[in-house]
């Protein structure tokens, strides 16, 4: 019998006229690793969210069929019915921790299921050691790097012995060895598993299973291997493959950014860089990668000028730009096209048009927060090249982006780089491999878990 | 220190600094907060003492031109539409002190209570009204949130060369740091109903046991308020 069902599945979010999900019918045997992918917006968490009852309940909104997991009906069991049972990593940490303490976030669903009192400690550090992040027990949840967070709120949600654990991009904000990591320990967990990706590879390496959403219908529900043929030939952007060489540039014009024996550590923190170097020069992207923690966002930071060293010189030939990796930084105005003008002084005639760069024509009256996560990444792409830097720095762009929209914004990338220096900050090598012109690779600092 | 034992402390000293009359015994009790208060890291306790010690000054500074009380002219000025004939007496100046030192004690007890005490244990040590100790409580951990929230739009409005600037740049801000606040509790709370919030039969992870200084913190407590009320 199949631990989680749904039966000609659909569900529209209130106010909004198309369906999040359309007759999807699945089944979910015990013991599988299944994989969802599909483009923003195909409905991969919303099927994530009926799995766990937050569809309807939490959500409101149009629901037609049935759901049922281990025998519950999601239309009659709460999402907090359902905790122990089912339990969800979301995408962001930064929205789901709710503790300062490391063992007390991990100890909440245990008190909240109703777990004897005497038996909390030891079972939030048991989940804590057995995902490999016993270390972090004892330590203040505002000072965990993003890859750390993440760790632990797999550790809350492995701490309740889930029988089905739902798992929404949790590989986003990490380094390729700790995603790599992380789906490892996922999968001697022993639990069922349902992990909705835009980074394919690894979980393709790993699931038994292969649901390919488009629109909020199932196009492919098939066994890894026929999955794999059929994304071959209907998807191949969404097959695993290595990375690329990069395509050294052309030319490689004057520098517009010097960064040499720079130093530099967070207040009361250890050092954060130590004798970095770094030339940029016009027409050049480069990509800076390394693991979570290693500085890459504080030296790109640096570079745009938004910190100062505290030893080494940096030197600038040309206005800087900086896209941060939160996009929801991009959201102060009251609509779209006022929000890109507001970097050329409220000028909406190349607002509109960067917009246009972006696929976000015809969004100029909307509200930047009725934006998809998804629109709001490109939103505050706009939002930087409208500048026109000679300097842009990107922090990140590729974070929950569709292997789709991956390839455009490399196009775009690539069709502007002659102009200005790009410094490319990413997990991703794969896109680091199709856009940049040479790779620079930061020390690690952050230990790998194993 | 248990936190439960530190904020009935910092309750009490709060309360004495709202009851006590005399400016010099307010004044002890602000001085007090603000030795505990500069406990904290530097980073985190700077915008907090700015806040609570820049908001005293406006009072004393302000307060004794809007007030008409005294006789003791320490200085007269012109005639102003409305608001009359601008002038400061030697009461309104005293009235004045004594109340901006009153707010600083106040302002100061938030601060220790933000910055230094345990907000988990706290909650746990709730044994009643729960659900309301942990609004509190998540309210209270947003303030650190929101701080950093206001720090990243204005590193990203300097990242597309927009400087932020003076009082009225920042005020621009609230608006979308408050939304932005919101969308971030409704995250939060539906990843809490994910994790069995609100499930009947909760159980708490058990709280170590109250040290002799917690128990005379608790002690202290109404003693302090008593002393405000009645001496001080």
């Amino acid at each position: 019998m199949a631990l989680a069902q749904t039966d000609a599945l659909s569900f529209t979010y209130p106010e909004v006229g198309t369906p999040a999900l359309e007759g999807v019918s699945v089944a979910i045997e015990p013991g599988e690793l299944v994989c969802v992918l599909g483009p923003s917006g195909s409905g991969k968490s919303t099927l994530l969210r009926a799995l766990s009852g937050l569809v309807p309940h939490f959500h409101g909104g149009r629901f037609a069929g049935r759901v049922q997991i281990a025998g519950n009906d999601t239309r009659e069991a709460r999402p907090a019915d359902l905790a122990g049972t089912v339990a969800t990593v979301f995408q962001d940490p930064d929205d789901q921790v709710i503790f300062g303490r490391v063992e007390n976030e991990v100890a909440f669903g245990l008190e909240n299921v109703g777990v004897p009192p005497a038996e909390i400690p030891p079972r939030a550090i048991a989940a804590l050691e057995s995902i490999g992040a016993g270390h972090l027990a004892g330590r203040r949840t505002e000072t965990l790097s993003e890859g750390e967070l993440q760790r632990v709120c797999l550790a809350a949600a492995v701490a309740l012995e889930p029988r089905l654990l739902l798992l929404d991009e949790p590989t986003s904000q990490l380094d390729p060895a700790g995603a790599e990591a992380f789906l490892d320990l996922v999968c001697r967990l022993g639990s069922t598993v349902v992990v909705s990706e835009q980074r394919p590879t690894l979980p393709l390496a790993r699931c038994d299973r292969v649901l390919f959403l488009e629109a909020g219908r199932v196009l492919l529900d098939s066994p890894r291997a026929e999955a794999l043929e059929w994304i071959a030939q209907r998807r191949p952007r969404y097959l695993p493959r290595e990375a690329s060489e990069p395509v050294s540039a052309t030319a490689r014009g004057e520098t517009v950014c010097t960064l040499e024996d720079v130093a530099f550590a967070y207040p009361g923190g250890p050092p954060v860089l130590d004798g970095a170097e770094l030339d940029l020069r016009r027409g050049e992207i480069v990509a800076l990668m390394g693991a979570n923690g290693s500085g890459k966002t504080t030296l790109g930071k640096i570079a745009a000028g938004l910190l100062e060293p505290q030893r080494g010189r940096v030197a600038f030939h040309g206005r800087p730009g900086y896209l941060s990796q939160d996009p929801g930084r991009y959201l102060v105005r009251e609509r779209v096209d006022e929000e890109v003008a507001l970097g050329v002084r409220g000028d909406l005639a190349p607002a509109r048009a960067a917009l246009r760069d972006v696929g976000l024509a015809g969004y100029e009256a909307r509200h930047p927060r009725d934006l998809s996560s998804g629109e709001r990444e490109r939103l505050a792409l706009a939002a930087v090249l409208v500048t026109e830097p000679d300097l842009l720095v990107l922090d990140e762009p590729t974070r929950g982006v569709d292997p789709d929209r991956k390839a455009e914004l490399a196009e775009l990338l690539r069709r502007g780089a002659t102009g200005r220096t790009t410094l490319l900050i990413t997990h991703d090598p794969v896109f680091a491999g199709d856009v940049a012109d040479r790779v620079v690779q930061i020390g690690a600092r952050e230990a790998v878990y194993a | 220190m248990s936190p439960a034992p530190a904020f009935a402390l910092l309750a009490g000293l709060a309360a004495a600094a709202l009851l006590a009359e005399r400016a010099a015994s307010v004044a002890a009790i602000a001085a007090a907060l603000l030795a505990v208060c500069l406990r904290a890291p530097q980073r985190r306790r700077w915008p907090y003492l700015v806040g609570a010690l820049g908001s005293a000054l406006s009072v004393f500074l302000v307060s004794p031109f809007v007030s008409h009380v005294g006789t003791h002219m320490v200085w007269e000025g012109p005639r102003l539409p409305v608001v009359g004939v601008l002038d400061v007496t030697g009461e309104e100046l005293g009235a004045a002190g004594f109340q901006a030192l009153r707010l600083a004690a106040l302002a100061l007890a938030f601060a220790a209570y933000t910055l230094l005490l345990d907000h988990d244990r706290l909650l746990q040590s709730a044994g009643f009204a729960r659900r309301s100790v942990l609004a509190a409580g998540l309210a209270t951990r947003f303030i650190p949130t929101l701080e950093r929230d206001a720090a990243g739009v204005v590193e990203a409005l300097r990242g597309r060369g927009v400087d932020v600037r003076g009082i009225r740049g920042h005020a621009r801000l609230l608006s979308p740091l408050l939304a932005g606040s919101l969308e971030r509790s409704l995250n939060l709370a539906e990843a809490m109903e994910a994790r069995g919030f609100g499930r009947p039969g909760r159980t708490r992870v058990p709280t170590p046991p109250w040290s002799r200084l917690d128990r005379a913190a608790l002690a202290l407590t109404p003693l302090v308020i008593g002393l405000g009320a009645v001496w001080l």
